[in-house]
């Protein structure tokens, strides 16, 4: 029963890695603490400790046979399809695509890019009924909050258009 | 006596009809969003989060409570339709549940299903009502050192005690400590791992953590590995009316399931995992037709959907009381509490009585609603199982970044959320627990809090944690917890 996963020692050596980084940040920490002795940097450094003592056991297994009980890594096994690049990216995209808009484009916009990307990633190829639901899905959720909970979101792009409608 | 008058005035606040209709839209907003496919309740919960910040703490917790509670019942319905659960909890419910809707019978078994939860909770909610008092009597004796104990306690328990494998689960706990050091540090004001960018001197917020891991996570697991699969709805057809065989194997399921529940709830054990799971075992022992099981006993579907609301009833103990969180679901409430400026313990009791009483008062008019809107709105329910998985995944993903933005008004939120929503696909695809993540990142600073509070009444002499009593024991049991099974496992070989 050997069996190596590249993906597993990459997520080890990530928790070794997080922990590192956060005992360097934790040397950066004034130590000073006054009643309790023991300042900000205590409990950070104890953490750090923490991360490295768990990276450095997850490391172990994953080089002495794999992660213990883990998933199969075969996806038919797991009852799945393998890895699906495209579906995985349009839904990077999608939210990324919507981090860019939202300030920009406005709420309703980036809100609509989003639901069709996501749909696009889903398997979708109706494009047209995408859009048209996601503009009904993310306008409504905007007056909603807008109008009847007085959450600020951003108009954007169609500010001028809600201000014409009277919204 | 003063628990009862306590709960009188408390009812006095949830029947005011403003707060019976915060109560009436959290019912059905949980159950509408719990019963979407991929959506548990700590999901439901985290996304309708951002719908109460202009209420006032009152109607806003009650709302919650609602939500909590019509989250979980919608889970089951799914989980009876569609045979996906959404959640460790709904495991123990699908086995026999969605067979019976195989059989032609989901009417009877979301019946028994939404009258056990209702029991199964209405009972729950006596006992929080009768042992919550103690408790805060209790807790009132409580000091730092004990807190911090009782804190490591948990800890431990969500993180190393269960699941598939402990050091997974110590990875995501540290992950969630990790990520509940950044921002200002509450003892001293000095800024901790916030790099300069301002979003980040708020600290991590629980809902963004939540939501990434919970929904980005599962979208962009479900679009890798799912979204070519397709999964087979169960027609709801037939009576929804339970026979009189049904109810007489139903109600003993009941009960035993809400004293196998409860109990589990109140200890940080967590959740509902483990109870379902016995509650399944029991019946299955204990029923007159064990060869029924597997191919749709009613006694596998009451005992671990009323298991299941009892523990999310007895979830409640703890986090109403000694203000710790023991599942997902919790420390997001706990993290509503936050957002008004409450920290559920014992002295939240005695300076926001009416609050406190309210909330629970409504966890009774909650249970009752739920009844009553849940049966004959079964269908609606059902036909929001039918939306397509693109529509579904691109609508739940539109309300997720409504949550996370709406926090700071920042893109930097969004990118936060993509971030965890990569690391929930790493922990679902790798099966590390995402439960102690959550709770370590809100549990964790009241943790240091009280660590360093004891630290400063003791001078700084760490032997407090050991020479109080209370606190000994607290530890005392968490070093057997870890170190008993792994001595049972060596002298076994």
């Amino acid at each position: 029963m050997k069996r190596r996963s590249a993906a597993e020692i990459a997520l080890s050596l990530g928790v070794l890695a997080l922990g590192a980084g956060v005992a360097a940040g934790t040397a950066m920490l004034p130590s000073e603490g006054g009643y309790a002795g023991i300042g900000p940097n205590f409990v950070p450094g104890v953490v750090a400790a923490c991360l490295l003592f768990t990276g450095a056991w997850l490391a172990f297994e994953a080089f002495s046979g794999g992660w213990r009980n883990a998933p199969p890594d075969d996806a038919r096994e797991r009852g799945e399809h393998p890895f699906d690049f495209a579906a995985f990216g349009w839904v990077t995209v999608g939210l990324f695509a919507h981090m860019a808009l939202i300030r920009l484009g406005g709420f309703v916009v980036a809100g609509t890019v989003l639901f069709a990307c996501i749909a696009r990633g889903f398997g979708s190829r109706r494009i047209a009924r995408d859009v048209a639901i996601g503009v009904l899905l993310s306008l409504g959720v905007f007056l909603f909050f807008v109008k009847l909970l007085n959450v600020g979101l951003p108009a954007g792009w169609l500010g001028p258009l809600f201000g014409t409608a009277g919204l | 006596m003063e628990a009862l008058q306590a709960l009188l005035a408390g009812f006095g606040v949830a029947l005011q009809p403003i707060n019976l209709l915060w109560g009436f839209v959290g019912v059905t907003l949980g159950t509408l969003v719990g019963v979407l496919p991929g959506v548990g309740p700590a999901l439901t919960v985290a996304m309708l989060l951002p719908l109460t910040v202009k209420l006032d703490p009152t109607g806003a917790l009650i709302m919650f409570a609602g939500i909590y509670y019509g989250a979980m019942f919608g889970g089951s319905t799914t989980t009876i339709l569609l045979n996906t659960p959404g959640e460790s909890a709904s495991i123990a419910t699908a086995l026999e549940g969605n067979r019976m809707a195989k059989a032609g019978r989901a009417g009877p078994a979301l019946a028994t299903s939404a009258i056990g939860s209702f029991v199964a909770g209405t009972i729950a909610t006596l006992l929080l009502t009768l042992l919550a008092p103690l408790v805060v009597d209790l807790a009132l004796k409580f000091g730092p050192a004990e807190y911090f104990s009782l804190m490591v306690f948990a800890f431990i328990t969500v993180s190393a005690v269960l699941g598939s494998s402990t050091v997974r689960g110590l990875a995501s706990l540290f992950l969630g400590l990790c990520l509940g050091l950044i921002g200002i540090d509450s003892q001293t004001g000095q800024a901790r791992f916030a790099f300069g960018v301002p979003e980040l001197l708020d600290g991590v917020d629980v809902v963004v953590l939540a939501v990434g891991l919970f929904a980005v996570g599962e979208a962009l697991y479900v679009a890798a590995y799912q979204s070519r699969l397709s999964a087979k709805l169960e027609r709801m057809s037939g009576s929804i009316l339970m026979s009189r065989e049904d109810w007489k194997r139903s109600w003993p399921a009941w009960l035993r399931a809400t004293a196998i529940g409860f109990p589990f709830g109140t200890i940080p054990a967590g959740g509902s995992e483990i109870p379902t799971f016995l509650s399944y075992a029991t019946e299955k022992k204990l029923s007159r037709h064990p060869e029924q099981f597997g191919t749709g006993a009613i006694e596998g579907v009451a005992g671990p959907e009323a298991a299941n609301n009892a523990a999310a009833t007895g979830v409640l103990v703890p986090l109403l009381t000694l203000g710790i969180p023991t599942s997902a679901t919790a420390a997001i409430l706990l993290g509503a509490f936050q957002n008004y400026g409450l920290q559920p313990g014992p002295l939240l009791f005695q300076s926001q009585t009416e609050l406190v009483w309210g909330l629970i008062a409504s966890l009774y008019v909650g249970n009752v609603i739920l009844l009553i809107l849940n049966l004959p709105l079964i269908g609606i329910w059902v036909k929001v199982l039918t939306i397509p998985r693109d529509l579904l995944y691109a609508g739940i993903l539109v309300f997720a970044t409504l949550g996370a933005y709406s926090l700071h008004q920042s893109w930097v939120d969004l990118l936060t959320l993509y971030v965890f929503g990569l690391l929930g696909f790493a922990m679902r695809r790798w099966d590390i627990p995402v439960g102690p993540a959550v709770i370590g990142l809100i549990l964790g600073p009241l943790a240091e809090t009280q660590f360093r509070r004891a630290l400063s009444i003791s001078q700084g002499d760490a032997s407090v944690f050991f020479t109080q009593p209370i606190s000994a024991t607290f530890l005392a049991i968490t070093a057997a917890l870890v170190v008993l099974p792994w001595v049972v496992r060596r002298v076994r070989r």
